[in-house]
């Protein structure tokens, strides 16, 4: 019973991280396409729906976490996760007026090259067991380059959003209302923006403590 | 007795050991000690300025492949407590706990701002700055709430000076951002809700029940402190006792029982979604202390040799946990 669902465990994490890098495959496929084609401006139209599903899809890693299923502290995705969703729907879908801006191009390479080397590094350990020693130093290195790029991308769509936030004062809460309750995205937006200053070097400093872990490990191996 | 002071890495912390003779407090009393911990510890005062006492912790070093907590050295106990074999010699390992404050000292600050901060959401014309001009009025709900809030915080700072017995002398000073964070963030965020000129009061009978009742639940938590308070002896050995009487007959963590049934009487009062916010947050806060307390004392007071079993009791919130 137990061998039954430890296999039944591998082969729906396989399915799902070879399913989730198809979609990142396309966000980087039909973005390099666009900026040969159509230059940055067309960028966003035409990797909206991959993405959005894609990165949506990562909520059910944090189900993954609390159910047991895999080892990731659920307090290091919530963060990265979070973010994620906040830039697709909450900057990108919510305020069109970003998505012909130059910074959506640099997003969703640095997004797609990691999310790629990522899921493709889970799913050959979930599916053969193994995962070959340069797809794990790829994915304990390329994030010395991606972070800052995606990092830099995410603030930078963020601050341009803000005028058009505040202009169209979409998802306010006014008072007076019966349970005193106001929310003000505009405001939100900027302590959003005021959590990547403590948040990116944590996050960076996280994922060279992994690094050292990651490659030092593969080498005693 | 020679103790061998190393840092968890293995560095030596004071080079060459420290010397600790048995004759240490014969020059004070003439009379022949035996060295404690306590001795210990200002004697590694005296060879490093910076490193007092409440700034220590000194364990006694895992064994190899040894899993579980290290040993806490207690300042009343002799050393010859803690050398199974050797005498003479004596590891121990010591972690250096950071700029201490007093736990009066914490306390103080994190309640300060919230006894300061909402009064002037309600006494001065702040929401000018908000975007909204002109006069307000103020309902009788929203003084009633002032009073009531600020009788809190004045109530839980005169009990950090004149009630508490804490278990530890000091608190690391980081503590003291991380919660006047909390609370001056979140006393700004319900005093702002609160006070505004587009405050929506509840009825008359909703008012008075939620005040009363948090008021009642506020003198009994003023007296589930002063049991506590009797648990311990004015010496400041902190230790852990059984409490009895009155609701912790019930619960283990009454005071925390209370304190969140008065919060609730706020909001009920109240009605503010920020206020509810708060409400949840420090019950889950609580909650976690409240698991760590009752586990300590059932650990603690496990029936065997001759130490009383702990009864059993709810956590701190019956009937859920």
């Amino acid at each position: 019973m137990a061998g039954f669902l430890s296999a039944l465990r591998r082969i729906y994490l396989s399915l799902y991280n070879w399913t989730v890098f198809i979609g990142w495959f396309q966000v980087l496929y039909f973005a390099v396409k666009a900026l040969r084609e159509g230059g940055p401006t067309t960028v966003y139209d035409a990797v909206e729906k991959p993405l959005q599903l894609a990165q949506t899809a990562a909520v059910l890693e944090i189900l993954h976490g609390i159910v047991g299923l895999v080892r990731s502290p659920v307090s290091a995705t919530l963060p990265q996760i979070g973010s994620r969703l906040f830039l697709v729907w909450g900057i990108l879908w919510s305020i069109p007026e970003t998505r012909t801006h130059v910074l959506v191009s640099s997003l969703v390479i640095s997004w797609s090259i990691t999310e790629i080397i990522r899921y493709s590094f889970f799913g050959m350990k979930e599916a053969l067991g193994f995962a070959p020693s340069w797809l794990l130093w790829l994915r304990y290195s390329t994030f010395l380059i991606l972070y800052p790029t995606g990092i830099t991308s995410e603030v930078g769509l963020i601050y341009v959003a803000l005028p058009f936030i505040k202009a169209s004062e979409k998802y306010c809460i006014r008072m007076p209302n019966k349970w005193n309750f106001t929310f003000d995205y505009f405001y939100a937006s900027i302590i959003a923006l005021a959590i990547y200053v403590p948040g990116s070097p944590h996050m960076y400093g996280y994922m060279l403590g992994q690094r050292k872990k990651a490659l030092s490990k593969s080498k005693t191996a | 007795m020679k103790v061998n002071l190393v840092s968890r890495s293995g560095r030596e912390v004071v080079k060459g050991g420290i010397e600790l003779t048995d004759e240490f407090k014969v020059l004070f009393l003439g009379v022949r000690f035996q060295a404690t911990v306590s001795d210990l510890q200002e004697a590694i005062h005296a060879r490093i300025k910076k490193y007092y006492p409440s700034r220590q912790r000194l364990t006694l070093p895992l064994q190899a492949g040894c899993k579980g907590k290290p040993v806490v050295l207690i300042p009343k106990k002799k050393l010859a407590d803690y050398c199974d074999g050797n005498a003479n010699n004596l590891t121990v390992v010591f972690k250096d706990l950071g700029v201490q404050v007093s736990y009066s000292t914490l306390f103080f600050w994190e309640y300060l701002g919230p006894l300061v901060i909402y009064p002037v959401f309600y006494y001065f014309p702040v929401y000018k700055y908000f975007g909204y001009e002109g006069e307000r009025t103020i309902y009788p709900v929203q003084t009633y709430a002032l009073y009531y809030w600020c009788f809190h915080y004045f109530k839980r700072i005169l009990e950090t000076f004149f009630v508490h017995r804490f278990s530890h002398a000091t608190s690391p000073l980081s503590h003291v951002f991380r919660n006047c964070a909390y609370y001056w963030t979140f006393g700004a965020y319900i005093a702002y809700h609160v006070n505004h000129p587009l405050y929506t009061p509840v009825g008359d009978f909703q008012i008075k029940i939620g005040f009363t009742f948090g008021l009642i639940c506020q003198l009994a938590n003023f007296y589930c402190h002063l049991i506590l308070r009797n648990l311990r002896s004015p010496d400041g050995n902190g230790g852990y006792q059984i409490p009895r009487g009155f609701l912790f007959n019930i619960v283990t963590c009454a005071n925390y029982t209370t304190e969140i049934y008065q919060w609730l009487g706020f909001n009920m009062a109240t009605q503010t979604i920020p206020g509810c916010v708060f409400l949840v947050v420090a019950t889950l806060i609580m909650t976690n202390w409240a698991l760590a307390k009752h586990r300590r004392l059932k650990k603690l007071f496990d029936g065997k040799e001759g130490r009383p079993r702990y009864p059993r009791r709810w956590v701190i919130l019956p009937p859920f946990m």
